[in-house]
């Protein structure tokens, strides 16, 4: 097994964009059609940083919940990374990613953490507050993203990978 | 033992073998494959030693403790299977086992499916519930008058209009900038003055068929400012009297303005109401005069359209206030539009209208409007006119950023800032904006909202989240208080509709400034 690979998961309540952000990172590709996640859908990329410099992510995109199951709990075993995801139109979505977080904190020892806060082509809909981000940015990266126009996506995968080989 | 007759063992056995279609690659201690057996193509996996299907099968296990077993159901993987996966320490061995999930994989993700849709669903008609009972009580008292076709209309008219603000916000800026810097030559300030006067009249041809494209029920936004009247009077006399030579009619525009305190108009609207008014009198005065007079009274400016015209038959002077309708005021030209949104912009700046008139001798059309707020200071524009140099010194040394895809209108916003003072860079995207404000924060940034992709809306709110502290100007096409409200609540300080005026533009400037 390569030593410079790691397990990271895309956590986040249902429909805010999960899968859209891992084939936007992964393939550069996005499907305007919501399709619901079963189980885990696993993939994976290497990153090359500057000057750190390659990471291979082994991405764990599991399907959407707004607090962990047993079977989440099952698929996070082993995780180095989180991806925190909330949809900026649904502030419920955030308090969810949240609340994931703190959970996973719980399972898995100093899990490096990033939270994006997804559908930023929609940014006239978003019920997030700029002030509640600020807040948030004291305690962990955010990054404001568009799985649609990519937006923010790399940056976020790449701030990850840079705290994991930190 | 379960008891379970060897027949029905060897059939469960099988049964299930058949369903689950095993697949196990074995690996030793360093994860180098040993070996694949079962039916692989039914998972999409190629089992070559070195395949990224294999590498991506040992991955899996990446930070789990060697020598447990796991259970991973319902594992989706890029060849398109999903699995139930197994890991089966064994000695020195560990063995990798997939059993094929798919039929139960797309049961119940078909489930799953229909319940997340219908949960946004449900969401989003929550949302509109919401919104709906919040304007209900705005809307109680008008009717919904508006079917496909008026949509459609006023969807058309407002991007019209729209397409015609942008290139008049270069047009009017670009002419200012030029006023400001030809000072001598007489010939080519008639020529600006030409310019201005036409655009002008080209933007209130545009404003009307917004208006009118608006219906009665759509918000429009008052737009406050020290209105430099004489100004007005002259641009009007200019714009009309010839037209008046031309018909062989005597025309005089007076001002009684002497006690005019510094009350603040709609100068935009203002304008619109006096060219509509005018346009008609003009129009419908065969022989004599026609005559305009500004005053103030009563705390009001008072505009009164005085004509020697054909006149209005008592049947018709309601009438000459609804659209399209030329009422009694036979070969005319027009679009009939004219009065109708003269008394629409008079009620929305909470004034009154009042027309006399009488057939064959001629109509008057009075009009009373009350100030919408006190300037705290002189007009900026006298200031600049009067005191050379005064804006350097109150705003040399600032750093402005300005986000536009259009070049002429960021190339003219570009250009004031710099006669203002300020060392400028434009921008043409969200995502440089956003990297170039958290790079090196300017004092202030103009961001357009109309661009393709993010909107500017976008760039502002990553910026606030972010915790830029600049002042934010917000230029827009759009007069709507919707839009108004979206780009303040997305962290602008200031919001401006397009044509820009430009001493308007500059006042912000100033307050935004202001430490």
């Amino acid at each position: 097994m390569t030593a410079l690979a790691r397990k990271i998961c895309m956590l986040g309540d249902f429909g805010v964009g999960k899968t859209s952000l891992v084939e936007r990172f992964l393939r550069s590709t996005f499907d305007e059609k919501y399709k619901t996640t079963v189980g885990v859908k696993v993939d994976s990329k290497e990153v090359v940083l500057d000057p750190e410099g390659s990471l291979k992510l082994v991405v764990w995109d599991i399907a959407g919940k707004s607090a962990l199951d047993a079977l989440n709990q099952q698929y996070l075993r082993g995780a180095s990374g989180l991806l925190l995801v909330a949809d900026g139109t649904r502030e419920a979505t955030l308090r969810s990613a949240l609340g994931l977080l703190m959970q996973a904190r719980e399972l898995l020892p100093d899990p490096k953490s990033v939270l994006l806060l997804n559908k930023l082509d929609l940014v006239e809909r978003w019920e997030v507050a700029p002030g509640t981000l600020s807040e948030l940015r004291r305690s962990l990266p955010v990054f404001e993203t568009s799985a649609r126009t990519g937006d923010g996506v790399e940056a976020a995968f790449a701030e990850l990978a840079r705290r994991l080989m930190a | 033992m379960n008891g379970f007759p060897a027949a029905v063992e060897r059939y469960i056995e099988r049964v299930l073998r058949e369903r689950a279609s095993p697949l196990m690659l074995s690996f030793d201690r360093n994860w180098v494959m040993l070996e694949a057996l079962g039916d692989a193509a039914r998972f999409g996996i190629d089992t070559a030693a070195g395949s990224p299907d294999v590498e991506l099968l040992r991955d899996l296990f990446l930070g789990l403790p060697p020598g447990e077993a796991h259970d991973f159901p319902f594992v989706s993987l890029p060849g398109g299977g999903t699995s139930h996966v197994h890991g089966v320490p064994d000695g020195e061995l560990f063995h990798v086992l997939l059993l094929d999930a798919s039929e139960e994989f797309a049961r119940l993700r078909s489930q799953q499916q229909l319940g997340h849709e219908a949960e946004l669903v449900s969401q989003e008609k929550s949302k509109a519930l919401a919104r709906l009972r919040q304007i209900r009580g705005e809307l109680e008292n008008q009717r919904s008058r508006l079917e496909e076709a008026n949509a459609l209309k006023n969807a058309l008219i407002a991007t019209l209009s729209h397409e015609f603000r942008t290139p008049l916000t270069s047009i009017f800026g670009y002419v200012h900038l030029l006023e400001r810097r030809i000072s001598t030559d007489i010939s080519a300030l008639q020529a600006l003055r030409a310019l201005r006067r036409n655009a002008t009249y080209l933007f209130a041809l545009a404003e009307n068929l917004l208006e009118y494209g608006r219906g009665e029920s759509g918000a429009t936004l008052l737009n406050p400012s020290a209105v430099d009247l004489p100004a007005l009077a002259a641009d009007l006399e200019a714009m009309f009297r010839p037209l008046a030579e031309d018909k062989g009619l005597a025309f005089a525009l007076e001002l009684d303005l002497a006690a005019v305190p510094n009350a603040l108009f709609d100068e935009i609207k203002l304008r619109q109401i006096l060219i509509n008014l005018l346009s008609n009198a003009l129009r419908y005065t065969l022989r004599g005069e026609v005559r305009a007079r500004l005053a103030w009274e009563n705390a009001r400016l008072v505009i009164e359209v005085r004509d020697t015209g054909i006149g209005i038959p008592p049947d018709y002077r309601e009438r000459v206030f609804t659209p399209f309708n030329r009422g009694a005021q036979h070969g005319s030209k027009g679009a009939g539009l004219g009065l109708s949104i003269v008394k629409r912009l008079v009620e929305q700046m909470h004034g009154e209208i009042h027309l006399s008139s009488e057939l064959g001798v001629g109509s008057t059309f009075r009009i009373a409007l009350p100030a919408l707020g006190q300037a705290t200071a002189n007009p900026i524009a006298r200031e600049f006119a009067d005191i050379p140099g005064a804006t350097e010194r109150w705003l040399k040394g600032g750093r402005a950023v300005v986000l536009d895809d259009d070049p002429d209108v960021s190339g003219l916003l570009a250009l004031l800032l710099s006669d203002l003072g300020f060392e400028v860079e434009v921008v043409a995207d969200v995502a440089q904006t956003v990297e170039r404000v958290r790079a090196d924060p300017p004092q202030v940034l103009l961001v357009d909202v109309e661009l393709p992709g993010l909107s500017g809306n976008a760039a502002v709110y990553q910026l606030r989240s972010q915790g830029y502290a600049g002042r934010i100007v917000t230029l827009s096409a759009t007069a709507t208080e919707d839009a108004r409200n979206a780009a303040l609540a997305a962290g602008a300080d200031f919001y401006m509709t397009k044509p820009i005026n430009l001493e308007q533009l500059v006042r912000v400037l100033q307050r935004a400034t202001v430490p």
